[in-house]
């Protein structure tokens, strides 16, 4: 729901690097986006595609990686994806904060990420 | 040993950078976040972070612990809206500060406006701040605040399906609050089935049925914040 100032904020530091190396064109820009953002692909490129008329990254190719979310059991150390829990009355699986393996509480440790990890650019 | 220009390192001509970059766009509110709470713990402050869905109960439930902790706590809340400041206005007739947040255009509060908003409070003269949250089950799980606990509030108004559909936002939680419990029965809404949805969510957060318009169960999420 936020993906236009969080969009806007990626362009606008892609923008920064490509001023301070002087690029003239910025050809493809790398993303991981976590699983636990609330951060939808589709709507981040929808916004990419708009914010990045008349600059150096026009045309630019926008790479979306997403990345599971990350946890570890505080009790027997298990570290992996969420277990997810299926609901009959639902019929819908949701991740739940208890261990795949043993049943102990996890803490999650990763899945929070939106990361610029890469941009390919002109000179 | 002076540097000749031809030492320089220089791109070419249209070469090619790859630039490996690494960085989190969604750091710079988290490393505000932590400073929110350092200063909160300097001036031994607690904040309560308040988030739910549109009128599942934030305002009225923080209206209901202030009368219980008025005497106890110098209060002040922070409200998040749009553009309005009627809950802030709400609050204030309870002799606390209220200070409305406006976020213009965004669907959340982030640690910047918080900060914000910070500034204009005297912290010596304050022990306890709630911040109520745009009302929103979806971004506010993105933008932590520096508060020392979370609170996800959900109504069975808003039916029997809410904390599996948004299962992130409760694992952020502390406190989980079921509200309106006096409308179940006419919702057709399971409470004992919400509170087991949340509890296998979030097996470390404190789950409590409210009724906040009549004051039930507030006590309960005092306790539960251990205030
Ligand atoms: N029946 C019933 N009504 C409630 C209860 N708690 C709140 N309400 C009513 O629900 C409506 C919305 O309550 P608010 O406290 O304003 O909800 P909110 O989450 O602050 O709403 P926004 O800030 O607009 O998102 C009001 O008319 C309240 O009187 C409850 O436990 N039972
Ligand atoms: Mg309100
Ligand atoms: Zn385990």
């Amino acid at each position: 729901m936020h993906e236009y100032s969080v969009t806007t904020q990626i362009v606008s530091k892609v923008l920064r690097e490509a001023e301070s190396r002087r690029a003239k064109r910025v050809l493809e820009v790398k993303l991981q986006i976590g699983e636990l953002t609330f951060l939808n692909p589709e709507q981040v490129k929808f916004w990419y595609k708009a914010l990045v008329k008349g600059t150096v990254m026009e045309g630019s190719k926008l790479i979306i990686q997403e990345k599971r979310g990350l946890v570890r059991c505080l009790k027997c150390g298990y570290e992996g994806s969420f277990k997810y829990e299926d609901d009959p009355a639902y019929h819908i699986a949701f991740p739940t904060l208890l261990c795949p393996k043993c049943g102990g509480v996890v803490e999650i440790i990763g899945g929070r990420e939106c990361i610029i990890e890469n941009i390919k650019m002109v000179v | 040993m002076t540097v000749k220009p031809g030492d320089v390192v220089r791109a070419e001509e249209g070469e090619i950078y790859d630039i490996e970059l690494e960085a989190d766009i969604l750091e710079a509110n988290r490393r505000i976040a932590e400073e929110n709470r350092a200063l909160l713990r300097r001036y031994n402050v607690k904040a309560i972070d308040v988030m739910g869905s549109i009128g599942s109960g934030k305002t009225t439930l923080i209206e209901g612990m202030i009368k219980l902790l008025k005497g106890r706590y110098r209060i002040a809340v922070f409200k998040g809206d749009l553009t309005t400041t009627i809950d802030a206005e709400i609050i204030s007739r309870h002799g606390v500060k209220a200070i409305p947040i406006n976020t213009g255009k965004e669907c959340h509060l982030d640690a910047n406006l918080v900060k914000k908003a910070l500034n204009r409070l005297n912290l010596e003269e304050v022990d306890l701040i709630f911040i109520e949250n745009v009302g929103n089950l979806i971004c506010p799980a993105e933008f932590p605040l520096g508060s020392d606990k979370r609170i996800v509030i959900v109504s069975v108004t808003e039916g029997p399906y809410m904390i599996i559909k948004h299962p992130y936002i409760f694992m952020d939680a502390d406190v989980i609050v079921i509200n309106k419990i006096d409308l179940a029965d006419a919702m057709r809404v399971d409470v004992e089935k919400l509170r087991m949805d949340a509890e296998r969510i979030n097996p470390r957060a404190k789950v409590v049925a409210t009724d906040c318009r009549r004051g039930v169960g507030v006590r309960e999420v005092i306790e539960a914040l251990n205030l």
